[in-house]
Parts: structure tokens; sequence; C-alpha cells
């Protein structure tokens, strides 16, 4: 099992040799910094370029295919295009909050992306309230979409903003509810832990039917929490227009693509660190040949493995199913998600109390 | 056609009298015409929806300056566009009408374009480079000392969330648009603005002789191109006294059905779309384009068919037409098992369309709904049904009549028209007999004096043609039926109430098509 | 489903509903794809013969059309897109006048294709040719003199 921690450690002591630790620390945290930002980028343009492909393979077409072989280059020539873009100024809107939107929304999505364990040692912030952090960080987000709805001074961008607020808003219950399921089953908050729990089985293995459940409750708040059909309310393109980002040009827009993209992934990156084993091997009980062999697979090849096996898995759903309405939404958010999630949580507290784990 | 002229102070009472004692619930359309000295006037079409009789009704007034005709718009809802419609072209005041201004036409329009002396020249109307004022409604009355009063009335006031939908919006299917006043997500009141592409071919064709006037009709409603020149030739035919051959019969049915097929599977595929199921979208376009490559061998274009010409249809079939038909025909049914499977039957769609823009039957009918809408609330429509024409009596075929009368059951109807659609073909397609396509025509095409009317089922409800001719080489006016300007009527009905949502769903499942509103 | 559906049924029925729908879009994910790319598909590409894409007066090989310059197509146009320009030569032979033509301009920006030139040309002088590839940089390219 590679520990990327070696690594840092070996940075760090080095650092130090040459000079005092404060600044040390700050080279450090500049470092770290600018590796989570290229990462974010990184994936942010693989994600846009499989989305695309994908939903074109599930519609019987081909996808961009022009731009570079397969059309590999044809995200890089649009965030192009989206940066030499024109910002367009508008009259009387709130042009602080106007501005300040897409940074808050994109923010949200950094910090929360940051608290991902990629591989072993290898996690910005691990402390032992992880995943509490990780939601409240994720769950900003709607501050930035609801500002920029209102501070657009268009209708379209109001109605969409308010439907995002009462969607986001809700659907983080589900999710809260559903991890909590979770850290039931793990008994710990810190992601770290979490993982090197699910050496044995992963979660979803070893919490069975409830385990199972929560998942499903998880892909489905998830991908309402990430304003993604049928859940694209907030942007309903043939309702809205473009809904909350109506009225943003250049990268304003592309801030908010760019985060919406990541949102996706941090979903199904939590996803796969609580239910699927995060970076931790496939291993079966009982064959230690095929579990030494898995181990020398690295941990990030398995996390982002499962990570983008979520992600296809939600692209699917949102390129199967027509949009619901907004009260709709809410009613499943309320009448179906809540309850069966609740009632969930009780039968998997009741399932580690009597053992009946795997 | 034979029509009565009812004197103008009769006129209302008599009205009344043939809709609720006669029962002529259906005002199937209804015509400005400006006969020069005898005054401009208006006929009405009307048909009783229970024994499909027809009758034709007319005024007139001979005042050019103030033309008032008394309103029916309370006997027949839809008649509140029509009069709107006549109001815009004809100038023609209809006392009592609840909101009477200008339908398709800017507000500061000069003259009205239908009369006889109206001035084309660009200095009375140029091209204004502003945007007109929101129009305002305005009632007119006929005061007591004989003058008509105008008593102006806001829509909207300004407190109101008004919101705009459209002109040029994902979910209007072309430009049009609708103004909603909001309370949050829910719809309070509707206007609806058309216009937006008015190419007045009504008015081009009065200058057209009468084979220039069949290559617009594909330009109406794009998608029924085929019924459309269809119901054309078939007027133009019957006023010649000219018989087609039986084989161009055939051709022409099997071509108007293998039209409604296509148009149906653009329906189910924007229906998805509007509805965000984008993949059920492409899936229909995916199959559609098999359709069209058919249609493209045989008449030489994907959407602009130009096929029916006076006495016959363009050229013949192709060779390899009726194995492909065949091909194509048992493929589409498995497609539509496809279609159930990803978008109908979805827990989603039904929820999305189940109860949401339930039109009565007693209301479809008033508002002169045919076609899809008009079946799925109950009420036998069908023009092939009603009065056959071409080989509509000769087949075996259902129509598909529905209860409910929401957008499921719209949406449902126009599913199983397809599969009716491919039984028509069916059985037509092997036995197509022998014969000349076209029969030969004069050059020039002059119509006896008179005035004739055909109807055609088009792909989304009644099409029909009216030309009144002097005996001229182009008509004196014609009137094409709108099948979308009903069902956009009755959205208003539809709305209130419901949310933002709904009105893409209750949009797509009408189905309506901007052009063949905006003549 | 007429019977009383309870809430677990509902939950049962919906997802199942919804699990059908994945089904085919996950058949559909592994079909062959149906795009047409189409600069790169030019020589598969299967333009239909009667496609009308611009108005052509077919050549023999010694340059000769048919077209007797009577105008017919010119008044049949819906949209004045055909001009046509003639000259009257005296035939030497018999001594009589006849009308001959020398240009036959076409408008292809304006032509809405709807064949009633061919339907009136009275000796097949002018035909529709299924060439799509149209498109120019200048609305003057558009104005194409159709006889050699």
């Amino acid at each position: 099992m590679y520990d990327f921690s070696i690594i840092t450690t070996a940075i760090d002591q080095f650092l130090r040799s040459l000079m005092p630790s404060g600044l040390a620390i700050f080279i450090e945290c500049v470092l770290v910094g600018a590796c989570v930002l290229v990462a974010y980028i990184v994936l942010a343009i693989i994600m846009i370029f499989m989305e695309r492909k994908v939903c074109a393979a599930f519609q019987c077409r081909l996808g961009p295919m022009r731009v570079g072989f397969w059309g590999t280059l044809q995200v890089f020539s649009d965030v192009f295009k989206m940066i030499i873009k024109e910002i367009i100024d508008l009259k009387r809107t709130d042009n602080m909050l106007y501005n300040l939107a897409p940074f808050l929304v994109v923010l949200s999505s950094v910090l929360t992306f940051s608290c991902l364990p990629f591989a072993k040692g290898m996690e910005v912030l691990d402390f032992n309230v992880g995943l509490f952090f990780l939601m409240a960080t994720s769950s900003f987000g709607v501050l930035g979409i609801m500002l920029a709805g209102w501070s657009s001074n268009n209708k379209y961008s109001m109605i969409g903003a308010m439907r995002s607020g009462a969607q986001m808003v809700s659907y983080e219950l589900s999710i809260g509810i559903s991890m909590l399921t979770l850290v039931v089953l793990s008994g710990t908050l810190q992601l770290s832990e979490i993982v090197s729990r699910q050496s044995d089985a992963w979660f979803i293995v070893k919490g069975h039917i409830p385990a199972f459940i929560a998942f499903v409750i998880y892909l489905i708040a998830g991908n309402a929490e990430t304003n993604r059909g049928p859940f694209d309310l907030p942007e309903a393109e043939s309702e809205l227009t473009a809904g909350y980002h109506t009225e943003y040009s250049g990268m304003g827009f592309g801030f908010f693509y760019v985060a919406e993209f990541m949102n996706l992934f941090i979903v199904s990156g939590i996803a796969s660190t609580i239910f699927l084993g995060g970076w931790m091997p496939l291993h079966i009980l009982g064959l230690d040949g095929f579990n030494a062999a898995m181990d020398y697979i690295p941990g990030v090849v398995w996390f982002l493995g499962k990570t983008f096996f979520v992600i296809w898995l939600l692209m699917w759903i949102r390129w199967t199913f027509p949009r619901l309405r907004i009260d709709q939404v809410i009613t499943l958010e309320w009448k179906y998600l809540v309850p069966i999630g609740i009632v969930n949580l009780l039968i998997m507290t009741l399932c580690v109390v009597m053992g009946w784990t795997l | 056609m034979n029509t009565t002229f009812i004197p103008l102070n009769e006129f209302r009472s008599q009205m009344e009298t043939l809709r609720r004692d006669k029962g002529m619930d259906f005002l199937r359309d209804m015509i400005g015409m400006d006969w020069g000295e005898d005054g401009l006037g208006v006929i009405y079409l009307l048909e009783n929806s229970a024994t499909k009789e027809n009758i034709s009704v007319a005024t007139r007034t001979t005042d050019r300056v103030a033309p008032a005709i008394p309103t029916v718009s309370d006997l027949w809802k839809i008649a509140n566009i029509y009069e709107r419609e006549v109001f815009d072209f004809f100038g023609i005041i209809f006392n009592g009408h609840p909101n009477l201004r200008r339908l398709f036409l800017r507000n500061d329009w000069v003259g009205y374009p239908l009369r006889k002396d109206y001035d084309e020249s660009e200095a009375v109307n140029p091209v204004r480079m502003y945007s007109e004022n929101n129009q305002n409604d305005c009632t007119y009355t006929l005061a007591e000392d004989g003058t008509i009063k105008q008593i102006p009335d806001t829509l909207f006031d300004n407190n109101e969330y008004v919101i705009n939908i459209g002109p040029q919006h994902p979910a209007t299917h072309g430009v049009l648009r609708f103004r909603l006043s909001l309370e949050g997500e829910f719809i309070n009141k509707v206007d609806i603005h058309c216009g937006y592409i008015h190419r007045g071919i009504e008015k081009i064709s009065e200058k057209y002789p009468y084979p220039q006037i069949l290559a617009l009709t594909d330009r109406l409603d794009y998608l029924s191109a085929h019924q459309n020149r269809h119901a054309l030739c078939m007027c133009i035919e019957k006023a010649m006294g000219l018989e087609v051959t039986e084989r161009t019969q055939y051709i022409r049915t099997i071509m108007d059905e293998l039209q409604r097929i296509d148009s149906h599977l653009l329906f189910i595929s924007c229906a998805a779309m509007d509805l965000g199921a984008l993949t059920t979208f492409i899936y229909g376009f995916r199959d559609r384009e098999k359709l069209l490559d058919i249609m493209e061998e045989v008449t030489g274009g994907r959407l602009i068919q130009n096929y029916n010409v006076i006495g016959g249809v363009q050229a013949d079939i192709t060779p390899g037409f009726a194995e492909k038909v065949k091909t194509f025909c048992k493929d589409i049914l498995n497609k539509l098992n496809e279609y159930n499977d990803v978008f109908t039957n979805n827990i989603i769609t039904r929820k999305r369309m189940l109860g949401i823009g339930v039109l009565s039957t007693e209301d479809v009918i008033s508002y002169g709904c045919t076609g899809g809408t008009g079946r799925a609330s109950g009420w036998s429509c069908d023009v092939r049904k009603r009065h056959p024409y071409a080989l509509y009596d000769k087949v075996d075929f259902k129509e598909i009549i529905y209860n409910n009368g929401d957008c499921y059951d719209r949406f449902l109807v126009r599913i199983d028209e397809i599969k009716e659609s491919v039984r028509i073909i069916e059985q037509l397609i092997d036995s197509i007999p022998e014969g000349e396509y076209k029969v030969k025509t004069k050059p020039i095409i002059r119509i006896p004096e008179g005035s004739y009317h055909a109807a055609v089922e088009g792909s989304r409800g009644e099409f029909g043609v009216f030309i009144e001719s002097k005996g001229d080489k182009s008509p004196y006016r014609i009137k094409f039926r709108p099948m979308g300007l009903p069902l956009i009527a009755s959205m208003e009905t539809m709305l209130k109430g419901n949310k933002i949502a709904d009105l893409m769903a209750i949009g797509a499942t009408l189905d309506y098509v901007i052009p063949d509103i905006d003549r | 489903m007429k019977q009383k559906i309870t809430y677990l049924g509902r939950v049962y029925w919906s997802l199942k509903s919804l699990l059908t729908g994945m089904k085919v879009t996950l058949k559909e994910f592994f079909t062959p794809k149906v795009t047409e790319q189409y600069p790169e598909n030019r020589k598969t590409l299967k333009i239909s013969e009667r496609h009308r894409a611009r108005l052509i007066m077919p050549h023999d090989e010694e340059g000769n059309n048919l077209c007797i310059a009577c105008g017919l197509c010119q008044n049949a146009c819906p949209n004045g897109s055909i001009r046509i320009t003639t000259k009257n030569i005296v035939d030497e032979e018999s001594g009589k006048s006849k009308k001959t033509l020398v240009s036959y301009e076409y408008d292809l920006g304006c032509c809405m294709f709807c064949q009633l030139c061919v339907n009136a040309c009275p000796k097949g002088a002018i035909k529709f040719s299924n060439d799509f590839e149209n498109a120019v940089f200048d609305r003057s390219k558009l104005v194409q003199k159709l006889n050699k």
C-alpha cells in the first residue's frame, strides 16, 4: 500500500531544513493551494469532456469529434472562448453582489473539494469532524446561487434562484441523513478513518440493505444538490432559458459551469469515499493473492476510478429522465426521501447495535 | 358553397338561434370579406358537432368608416380571437367584444391590409425601428346615440410580476410570446401575442395565380405541408370540376399519412424536450430522419415538399418506395415501444402530464380545437371521418378518442395515431393502381365565379381552405383555417392557476406550429 | 393499477418505471451511433435524385442548351428570381427574326424551390440538381448565369 504522507513529510522536512518553520508552513500552504486548484481545473476539464461524450453515447450520437483526436481538445477551445469573451456590465444590477456570486459558488466547491481523501496520506484537511466540515462548506454554495439570481435583476434568474434555494436547502437534509447512516456504521466522522475501516469490505457491502438504500437516496439527493437533471429546474433551459446564470457572460458563467461539474465530482467523490471504500483497493476475504495484486494499484487510481463510475451513474440518470416540477421536487424530498432515510437510519442503528453487519 | 346573408339588425338574434336551438356549436372558421361596393362583412362557417351538419352564414355592412358588427364571442369562445383577426385585417369593429385589439400587426399599423382599398405604399407603413408599446385592452360598445365608444382597460397593473415567455424562448417552438402575470410559480393571467412572423400569405395570394399560391401553402404549417397543399389542390380541383386519377388519390393519401407520422414523431420528441428529456428528443429525431429520407426521395424536399399540384402530384413515386415505406412502418412500431419505455410510462412524465391542462369537451368544441387536442377531450372531430376525402372512406381505421382531456391524453392520442396511420398506409401501399399520376390542366388556371371550401385533416387539426373567386386567375379572397390559432386561444383557460412548468407541458402537448398561426 | 396503491407500492412502481427507462438508455449506450460526419462523409453521402438544391441548365457537349428564351419560367416564378435577356437574330436563310437567349440569370438567394419554372418550361431546358453545397461568402455570388 502506497502512503502518500511519506512524500509530503519529506518535502516538509526539506523545507524546514532550509528556512524557519513559519515560512515553511506558509510555502507549504501555497503549494497545497496551487495543487488543489490545478487538480480542480484538470478534473473539471476531464469531466466536461466526459459529460459530452457520455451524453452523446446515451443519445446515439458521437459528440464532439472535430477539435483534436475524437474531440479531445474541444473543452480547451471552449475554455479559451470563454476567457476571451467580454464580461458584460448590466444596468441596474447590484454590481458587487453580481460579481461576488460566482466566486462564492466556486469557493464553496473548492473548499469542499480539498477535503476529499484522494489517497492514503493525500488529503489536505484531515481532522476528526471531516465529514461535518465537508457538509458545512458544501452548503454555502447555494448562497452564491441565490445572490446571482437576486443581483442579476432578471425575472428568470430570480425564479431560478428561488427554485434553487428551496431545492438545495431541502436536499441537504437527505444527504445529511444518508451520510449519518454511514457514520453510524463507521463510528467516526474522520474521512481517513472512514476509509481505513473499509479495508476488509466496503461499507455498501458491510451495511448491506440499509447501506444500499442510503446509497440510492444519496445519489438522488446528490443529483438534486448539484442542480443536475432530472432536478435541473433552477436552470431548466426550456422554462427559464438558463436560470440564475442567464445574465452572466464570459468567466462569470464559466465559474458557475465549472462549479456545477465539480460539485458533481465532489458528490461522487464523497459517495465513493463513504460507500465504496474511497482509495481502498477491492479486497475479497480469503483471496490473499488477489488482494495483494489489487494493492499494487495506487490509491489515487482506485479513488478516481470509483468516483468516475459514480459520475457515470449520475450522468446515466441525468440523460434518461424528464425534468420534475418544483412542487414534485419538494414532495419527493419531504414525503419520500426524508421519511425513508430516517427509517433507514433507524434500521442501520439497529443493525449496528445487534451486530447484524457483515 | 351557399352562403346565407343575414341582415345586420337580425344578425345577433339569428346567431343566437343557430347556436342555442340548432346546435351549431362548432365555429369552423370566420372569414372577413371586403365585397367592395357591397360593403365589409364576415362569413361564418358553422357545424353541428353532433350531426355534422354544415352551414355558412354571412353578414355585412356598407359603412366603410366605422363598420360595426355585433360580436359572437360569447357564443363561441374561439370567436374572440377570430374577431380580433378580422378587426386586424378589415377594421371591422365587433360590438361588445371583451378586448378588441390587433392580433397580428403592430398596434401602430396604419390601415387594414386585406381591404381592397388598402394603401400598400411604404410611406404609410415604413419599417419601424422602435418597439411597440404594450397594448392595452379595449372594449367597443354602441352608445345610445348610435356612435361607437371605445373603453380602454389595462391588462396588467404595475404591481404584477409580469414575465415574458418568448418571442425567443425554447418552449414556444417558434416566435410566439406569452405575457404571464405570476404569483410565485403560479400563473395568474396570460396574454398571447402573435404575429412575429406574419407574412401576409393571404394578402400575397390575392395577387398570385393559383399554382404559385400552392408554393406558399407548404410554408404555413411546415409539418403538415402535404395536407395543406392537398386541401388547396382539392379546393381548386373541386371548383374547376377536375377529377383526379385513382393513382393520385392513393399517392396523396399515403403521403398525407406519412406526413402525419412525421409530424407526430416531431411532436413526441419536442414534448419530451420541453419536459427536459433530451435523450428521447434525439431518439425521435433519429427515427424521423429515416422517414424524411423516404419523403425526400419521392418529393425532393424534406420540409418543404412541393408534391401536390393541381390535378395530381409533381412526380410519380419511385420504384423502391413501397418497400421502404413498409420497412419503416414495421420499424416505427418497435420504436414507439422504446419511447413508451423511456418516456411515456415514466413516473416523472406521468406526474408532469396527468391531470394538467384539462380541457372539457364543451370547451374544445367551443374553442374549435380540432386534431389531437380535440380528440383527447372526447370530441370526434377527425375530418377524415366527418367529411371523408381522398381514400379515407375506403380504408379501415379507427378514430382515436380519449376522454380526460389532459396533457397525458393529448400525448397518447398522437402515439396511437401513428399506429393508425401505419395501418392506413399498410392497407394502401400494396394496391396502388396503375395510371397517370397527373391529369393535364390548362397552362393558366381560372376558377369559375363563386366561393369554395375544402378541408382536410392536417397533422394537428382541421385545415380548411376558403376561396372566393371572381373568375380570375388569382383568387379574390383566400382564407386558410389555421390549426394552431384555436389551440393557443384555449391556452388561457388551461393555464390559469397552473405553474410555469405546466405552461411547457401544455404548450408541448397542444403541438402548435407558429407559421400556421401567423399566416 | 386501479387498486389502492400503498406508499411503498408507489415507491416500487416509480422505481420500476424509472429503471425501465434506464434500461433503454443503457442499451442505446452500446448501440452503434447514427451521427453523420458531414464533410468527412462526402463520398458516401447520398442525396436523393429529386432533391432541389439549385436550378441548372444542362448543356450538351457542344455547349448548346434547349432554351428557346420564351420567358415562361420567368413568368411562372413567384419571387422573380429568374431574369432572361434576349435578342433577336435574323436567320440568314429564311429571313425570319428569331428570339435567342443572351443570358439566363438565376438568383439562388431568392429562389424558393417551388419547381414552377421547371413545370412551365416547354422544352425541358432547365431542371433542379441535387448539388447542395451552395454556400458562398457574398450575396452577389448567388446570382448565377446558367447558360454558357
